[in-house]
């Protein structure tokens, strides 16, 4: 594989965590245009542990999607009655207010003659853990796939378990699963919660793979692609938010049929789309139909 | 347990810090469709880097996932420590050049600059 | 204590653009229930047109009918394309259209216009006026003239015209007012053509002031607009005025007080704080 492709393939990976975020919430029946701030605070907490710090990664991405968590928990338990526009512009205030942080955090300090750390908006350079310790591209690209096995693997699980039930209840008529005896509010918290620590993971990789962040990486853009790519790729499943980022990563962008006309082909094709699947393509009744042929 | 424990050395370990590596960008715009001719200049120590193997891509600030550019690999000139390339950028504006380094070094650079019709200047 | 009034009066003259975008951001909501994120795109395409013609022609009201027309030309594409399919559908879906869209309208413009700046012909040319203390520039006090002018004609227009009373059916109970005869459809679109025309003028107004045109434009519309929308309430056309005139004194003043980074954090803040504890005017219903 050329180092481009595998550029590209490492890209759809990182980018399929947020859409992956993006959906869970969609799936309990909350839209977030802010999980873009979620992957910052992933990424700016791993690499501190791993540059400032010296933890190794795997313990670094651990607090990373602890941080997140929390981040994630806050701000849910701040918006718990919002819904719709709402809870979609509380969830932008909030990315937005955490990029502004971003960008007034500076703290370096000295390691091997070079200053390191956060340095408000030119950002965060050196994050070398992965590339001190040899990691080839094609390497970190399987990590990056290896972990997002896991992310599937563990939503695979839940679709078939009480509590995804729950979680989909929650999402078509929150009043009626209360009085099915859901604890919405723990419900929504773990939601979100989890949604936080998955988006982290995803930033955390991130900031290892590119070695360098800056707070204009988390801008709304981040936020709202992630949702886009959730709504095309379909409501009814995981793969659903991961088919989206490859539609318009690996078949846009990857094979630059359209160079330069991209976003025009890709933003017509999705509005043509969900005109005709408003769920997206993997939606419900789709993903019902697959698995009830076998 | 062993590789567990060899595993955990490789995690925990630090590793010696060569010495730091600098780069340089100076492009000129090849006048259409947002071409650039670059020249790269590598040093170390204040000594010009010759020899290496140098693979230029870039990035966008914004959702560096989705816009970023193939990368190519930069030529030697044949002025010791200076490469180059031609990047072939989707617009005008900040890119965050990414330098991949191979050779009598391995390294990685990420460099800012800002890339007008009349040229390239680094981010302030 | 002069410091403080020559803020509020920029401020003020800011939050007139506000005000105007929110107004725009409002009308369609209100009809469609739905957020249109391709509102502020929109207006850059009918922008970047107006760049463009300025390259032959420096006439300001020319420029300004190009700005509103390509607007208006954006906005029927928007409505017809993520609206006009999903008035009954789920609202997540047309705001998820209204995005993809976003991506569209501002590649156009940037394939219009590649660069990273342009100038635009200045609405005045001359240095700003001086009260006493206080200056106020010429710009401002247009965009505050049109403001207020803009107001009034959508208010003689919501409550003296037919197709006003339909529209205020439509924001009171879209149901009803389909049942009574109106034709949604169509209205829809009128009311997508009237906030576009808003939009573009406001675009208009603010390149002028300012002299030059980025591809920050759209991005910047859309999440100005919706900020005085939520200010003021959600779904209330003087909330929305309210809302964007607030939006533009906070600005002015945390921006003086607190530096520019702070600026937009306080805007931020608030709108947060607004929404968690929901104040009685705050619009509480669940609404995309």
């Amino acid at each position: 594989m050329d180092e481009y492709a595998i550029g590209v393939l490492t890209n759809i990976g990182l980018l399929s965590f947020v859409a992956a975020s993006a959906y869970l919430l969609l799936v309990a029946g909350e839209l977030s245009f802010g999980q873009q701030g979620f992957f910052g605070v992933g990424a700016y907490t791993a690499a501190i542990a791993t540059v400032m710090l010296g933890v190794a990664l795997p313990v670094a991405i651990v607090i990373a999607m602890a941080f997140g968590a929390a981040a994630a928990a806050l701000v849910g338990a701040t918006t718990l009655r919002l819904r719709g526009l709402h809870f979609a512009m509380a969830t932008l205030a909030a990315a937005e207010m955490l990029r502004i942080l971003f960008e007034l955090f500076h703290w370096q300090i000295e390691i091997g003659g070079e200053l390191l750390g956060p340095d408000g908006t030119q950002g965060f350079r050196g994050i070398r853990w992965v590339f001190e310790r040899g990691l080839e591209p094609l390497e970190f690209m399987l990590l990056v796939y290896g972990m997002l096995a896991c992310v599937v693997f563990a939503f695979t699980l839940l679709e078939r378990s009480k509590l995804g039930a729950s979680i989909r209840a929650l999402g078509e008529d929150p009043e009626l699963a209360g009085m099915l005896g859901i604890d919405v509010v723990r419900l929504k918290l773990g939601v979100a919660a989890a949604a936080g620590a998955l988006a982290a993971l995803g930033g955390a990789l991130f900031a290892h793979h590119n070695t360098y962040i800056e707070p204009r990486n988390f801008d709304i853009m981040l936020g709202v692609h992630s949702l886009a790519y959730a709504l095309i790729g379909g409501l009814g499943t995981v793969f659903g938010p991961l088919l989206g980022v490859a539609l318009d990563l690996g078949l846009l962008e990857g094979t630059r049929v359209f160079q330069g006309y991209r976003m025009i082909v890709f933003g017509g094709l999705v509005a043509l789309l969900l005109a005709w699947r408003p769920r997206g393509l993997l939606d419900e009744h789709t993903v019902h139909w697959l698995r009830n042929r076998r | 347990m062993r590789s567990l424990a060899a595993l955990l050395i490789i995690f925990f370990s630090g590793t010696a810090i060569a010495q730091k590596l600098d780069g340089k960008l100076d492009c000129k715009y090849a006048g259409t469709d947002f071409i650039y001719d670059c020249t790269i200049t590598l040093q170390r120590g204040g000594q010009p880097l010759s020899g290496a193997q140098v693979t230029v891509g870039a990035d966008m600030p914004s959702m560096p996932m989705a816009h970023n550019i193939k990368p190519i690999k930069a030529a030697p000139t044949g002025t010791p420590g200076e490469y180059r390339a031609r990047l072939d950028l989707e617009m005008t504006g900040e890119w965050a050049v990414k330098l991949r380094i191979a050779g009598p070094v391995r390294e990685q650079l990420v460099l800012h600059y800002v890339f007008t019709e009349s040229g390239t200047a680094p981010r302030k | 204590m002069i410091d403080f009034i020559q803020n509020t009066l920029d401020g003020l003259s800011v939050g007139a653009s506000y005000a105007l975008l929110g107004v725009g951001f409002t009308l369609i909501f209100g009809v469609l229930r739905r957020a249109n994120l391709s509102y502020g795109p929109a207006i850059m395409l009918g922008v970047y047109l107006a760049t463009w013609a300025s390259f032959s022609s420096k006439g300001l009201l020319l420029l300004a009918a190009i700005a509103v027309a390509g607007t208006v030309l954006a906005g029927a594409y928007v409505e017809r394309l993520c609206f006009a399919p999903h008035r009954r559908g789920p609202a997540v879906a047309a705001m998820a259209a209204s995005f993809a869209v976003w991506m569209q309208l501002e590649e156009l413009a940037t394939l219009l216009l590649p660069r990273h700046l342009y100038s635009f012909p200045a609405l005045y040319d001359g240095g700003p006026l001086a009260f006493g203390p206080f200056t106020a520039r010429v710009e401002s006090l247009v965009t505050l003239a049109a403001a207020v002018t803009v107001c009034a004609v959508v208010w003689k227009l919501l409550y003296a015209t037919r197709f006003g009373i339909a529209v205020r059916a439509v924001i009171d109970d879209g149901r009803a007012a389909e049942l009574s005869g109106i034709n949604v459809g169509a209205l829809s679109l009128r009311v997508f053509a009237l906030a576009s025309a808003i939009g573009g003028l406001t675009g208009f107004l603010i390149v002028s002031s300012h002299e030059q045109v980025t591809p920050m434009l759209g991005m910047w519309s859309t999440l100005k607009g919706m900020l005085a929308m939520m200010l003021g309430g959600l779904g209330s056309l003087p909330g929305a005025v309210a809302g964007g005139l607030a939006l533009g004194l906070i600005e002015a003043h945390s921006q003086w007080y607190l530096g520019p980074q702070l600026r937009d954090f306080t805007a931020y803040l608030l709108l947060f704080a607004l929404l968690a504890a929901r104040p009685p005017w705050m619009n509480t219903r669940s609404a995309y």
